[in-house]
């Protein structure tokens, strides 16, 4: 070294090869993507589409499922994967870097797209949704809940509105001789069972009753069979107030802290990965879990890989009876929606063609194409059942799983769907019967300043107390101190703000 | 050591002889070109971003940008220092970095001290070479290494308190845990690439000290007091001062991996913070002036500390 830089000449190659590596690396990214439009044909409608991957692989651009896509929509779709632990932290990012792909699937009214729309920077498609076929069967509720200052900027990807319920061990109950729980007292005693008469029959204390992570659903759909209102009640003067303020969310408070002192529920659950989450009820630690019902055919097929010879072992149910009935938490008939924003689309002529995009993928080959794969290499249909070609073969599923994560099945899924297992269609069923008895949240298509700024502090005050109150860290009067925190902390002005708007739309 | 002769008569000429400013540029012309990537690095990665701060003292929205995006003023810097949250991270963020201060940075020292002192060189170079490899581990890795450990039920550590005491510590959950776990995960992780500067100031000692100190009849730790510790005196000092400079700065993936509803009242820092309110609710200029603040003690402290270093007859680092 010493040698090479004693000469002129080493000095001067050492200090050009500096220069060169610190071009290069600051170039190296616009050289990648002046490949790829080259690579691509000229004549179809470019779409970047970024959206959510639960897959470990995501289909890439060559995929023959998505190549299927691209034909049939005469487009030419460019994947933005991004993995769904991460998926807001990237929108976020990617939405403050404003390079934005033309299609961008928003997961839940979070404050920082709420932000970014009263900017205008998402077109408005209300008006729009009328013009295509599929598209204007759009479901008014959902249309509502998605809304946005009464407007909406996104086709919103559909799911069932009764989806929630139980997923619970069917072979322990039949081993305990009990039934599926009917009221909340019997569901408390099934815990109880699972607890400690060894349902599994191992002759060890190794099981418990229901499994929670940190994900906080189980107790929101939990409380609702107490009476709690859906986020929001009405008091007896026609005000709304928020649900962790009556009577009926400290009553299923104490139900679930009884449960964890009991040992009914998991130690660990305030750490729990959510990803975590249903190992328990398959490997025969837990009996319950309580989340979306098509856990229930999940877990069973989990079990069953595991264990071929527990011949039917999950059931499901969609709530018990409480004081007030049988109640039912809804979901907002919608998981996300597809925006376009107004930086990568820039007229109304390019917006109509991205909504045509998006209303032909809910024809019924683009839906095949995504769900079900390309027949006769994912898939094959023998007198009218649907057979799966790629089970178990990795590297065939991975070149369609996802994909029907920009599709907004809309107004009906129109894929071939699997054989209908007795579980499945129970799990139908319930979802069905869910949708007479849900609650309603009154406040689901307000928006609120206070909340889009500081939604996420309010609901990690009330979250976190709740959970701190059910493992005993503080007690009820250390609940109400949380209380007057959240109010304090932009509470009263959110409760002030959504009441303005409720009694508007009241009167 | 003695400077070589021709540097002498090199030094002598041009005390006779004093070279003009162009002619000392077109002596060390190339030394000045390789200067070039290094000032265009800065200028391009480190300077120029730096007027994005100006965001703290508007109303940035990415929509409008930034040329019209409004102008606050000092709004976000009145509303953070108003609001309920300040103190709670304000006391957080303190504790973590003085307990930072007193328990993680002696450690390499005496780690570096104790492999000092290894007589083996063979054995030595092996140990060095392997309390390095905690660093290039991820904290993600290491946040699930802890939860794997700690987690009650089946976590090894638990289970291992439960034999001795009987019961098991929800190690991941109580807020008493929250802050010695951290300290755990961060001496574990850092020490061993900590000593590296260390090590690398103790080969400079000489021999001939010791050997002086031996013929004073010195024992080990009278040369350890007596001439090791001056002798790294001023590289621990110069660290000390570089680590004021981020006093504030309590890592953010390491804090915000170990997070969860039970604990937040005590893990709340600064860093996190910035990242839940900057990127999960788009309060960009608001996180801003939070950074910007958290910037600003930094360099307060970083000052002072110099000063004093300096008052006391120590080096500083400017």
């Amino acid at each position: 070294m010493k040698s090479i830089l004693k000469t002129r000449f080493g000095v001067f190659t050492l200090s050009v090869l500096f220069l060169v590596s610190t071009v290069m690396s600051a170039c190296s990214p616009t050289e990648e993507t002046n490949q790829s439009t080259t690579e691509s044909d000229t004549d179809r409608l470019e779409i970047n589409i970024m959206t959510t991957a639960y897959s470990p692989e995501p289909p890439s651009d060559d995929s023959p499922a998505l190549k299927g896509i691209e034909d049939y929509t005469d487009t030419d779709i460019t994947m933005h994967w991004v993995l769904d632990n991460a998926y807001e932290d990237k929108l976020n990012i990617t939405m403050a870097s404003g390079e934005l792909p033309e299609i961008m699937m928003i997961p839940n009214k979070m404050p920082s797209f709420i932000n970014a729309v009263r900017n205008g920077a998402f077109w408005e498609l209300g008006p729009y949704l009328d013009d295509y076929p599929n598209l204007k069967e759009s479901n008014e509720i959902v249309l509502n809940n998605m809304s946005i200052d009464g407007k909406v900027y996104g086709v919103y990807r559909a799911r069932p509105l009764g989806r929630l319920g139980v997923t619970i061990r069917k072979d322990w109950l039949e081993h305990l001789d009990l039934d599926i729980p009917k009221t909340i007292d019997e569901f408390y005693h099934v815990l109880k069972a699972f607890k400690e008469q060894d349902p599994n029959g191992s002759g060890q204390d190794d099981t418990y009753g229901m499994v929670v992570s940190k994900y906080n659903g189980p107790w929101d759909i939990m409380q609702t069979w107490f009476g709690a209102p859906n986020k929001w009640g009405e008091d007896p003067n026609g005000q709304l107030i928020p649900d962790f303020t009556t009577d009926e969310y400290m009553e299923a408070l104490r139900f679930f802290k009884k449960l964890y002192d009991e040992g009914l529920v998991n130690e660990d659950f305030a750490v729990m990965d959510p990803l975590e989450w249903g190992d328990p009820i398959v490997n025969g630690e837990a009996g319950v879990i309580v989340d979306v019902l098509d856990r229930g055919h999940r877990a069973q097929e989990d079990i069953q890989e595991i264990n071929p010879d527990i011949e039917d072992p999950i059931d499901v149910f969609g709530a018990v009876e409480g004081p007030k009935g049988l109640r039912h938490l809804p979901t907002s008939g919608y998981s996300g929606m597809l925006a376009i924003p107004k930086t990568s689309v820039q007229t109304e002529e390019h917006l109509r063609q991205i909504l045509t995009f998006i209303d032909k993928l809910n024809d019924a080959e683009p839906q095949i194409f995504a769900q079900n794969g390309v027949e006769g290499r994912h898939f094959e249909i023998q007198d009218g059942e649907l057979v799966e070609l790629d089970n178990g073969n990795n590297q065939l599923v991975y070149e369609k799983q996802d994909l029907n994560q920009f599709i907004a099945f809309i107004p009906e899924n129109r894929f071939h769907e699997p054989e209908q297992t007795p579980l499945r269609v129970k799990e139908q069923e319930i979802m069905e019967a869910n949708e007479a008895i849900v609650v309603p949240n009154p406040a689901e298509a307000l928006i609120s300043e206070v909340y889009s700024q500081r939604g996420q502090q309010l609901d990690n005050i009330i979250n976190d107390a709740r959970i701190k109150f059910i493992v005993g860290q503080i007690d009820e009067a250390g609940f109400q101190d949380a209380v007057d925190l959240w109010y304090k902390s932009g509470g009263e002005a959110y409760v002030n703000e959504i009441n303005e708007q409720y009694q508007a739309i009241q009167n | 050591m003695a400077k070589p002769e021709y540097a002498l008569k090199n030094q002598a000429k041009h005390q006779v002889q004093p070279l003009t400013k162009y002619q000392r540029l077109k002596r060390d012309k190339w030394l000045y070109l390789m200067l070039i990537p290094g000032l265009a690095y800065f200028l391009i990665f480190k300077y120029t971003p730096m007027w994005g701060v100006l965001i703290a003292f508007k109303d940035y929205s990415p929509f409008l940008g930034f040329w019209d995006s409004p102008w606050v003023g000092m709004d976000h810097f009145r509303n953070f220092f108003q609001n309920p949250d300040f103190f709670r991270l304000l006391r957080n963020t303190l504790y973590l970095a003085v307990l930072d201060l007193v328990f993680f940075f002696p450690a390499p020292i005496i780690l570096a001290l104790m492999l000092n002192e290894l007589r083996f060189t063979f054995y030595k170079r092996t140990i060095q070479t392997l309390i390095y490899v905690p660093h290039f581990m991820s904290w993600v890795i290491v946040a699930s290494m802890t939860y794997l450990f700690f987690t009650a039920g089946s976590g090894a550590i638990n289970m291992l308190v439960e034999n001795v005491t009987g019961k098991q510590i929800n190690f991941l959950s109580a807020p008493e845990w929250f802050r010695p776990l951290i300290m755990l995960q961060i001496i574990w992780k850092e020490t061993g690439w900590g000593t590296v500067i260390f090590l690398a100031a103790l080969a400079g000692v000489s021999q001939e000290q010791y050997e002086a100190a031996i013929v004073d009849g010195a024992g080990r730790l009278r040369r350890l007091w007596h001439v090791t510790l001056p002798a790294i005196r001023s590289t621990i000092i110069i660290l000390l001062i570089l680590r004021l400079g981020n006093f504030l700065d309590t890592g953010f993936q390491q804090i915000f991996l170990m997070t969860n509803s039970l604990n937040r009242e005590v893990a709340d820092v600064f860093d996190t913070y910035v990242y839940f309110v900057g990127i999960t609710q788009g309060a960009y200029s608001y996180s801003t002036a939070v950074g910007l603040f958290k910037a600003v003690v930094g360099i307060i402290l970083i000052l002072g500390a110099n000063k004093l270093a300096k008052k006391m007859g120590q080096n500083g680092i400017f």
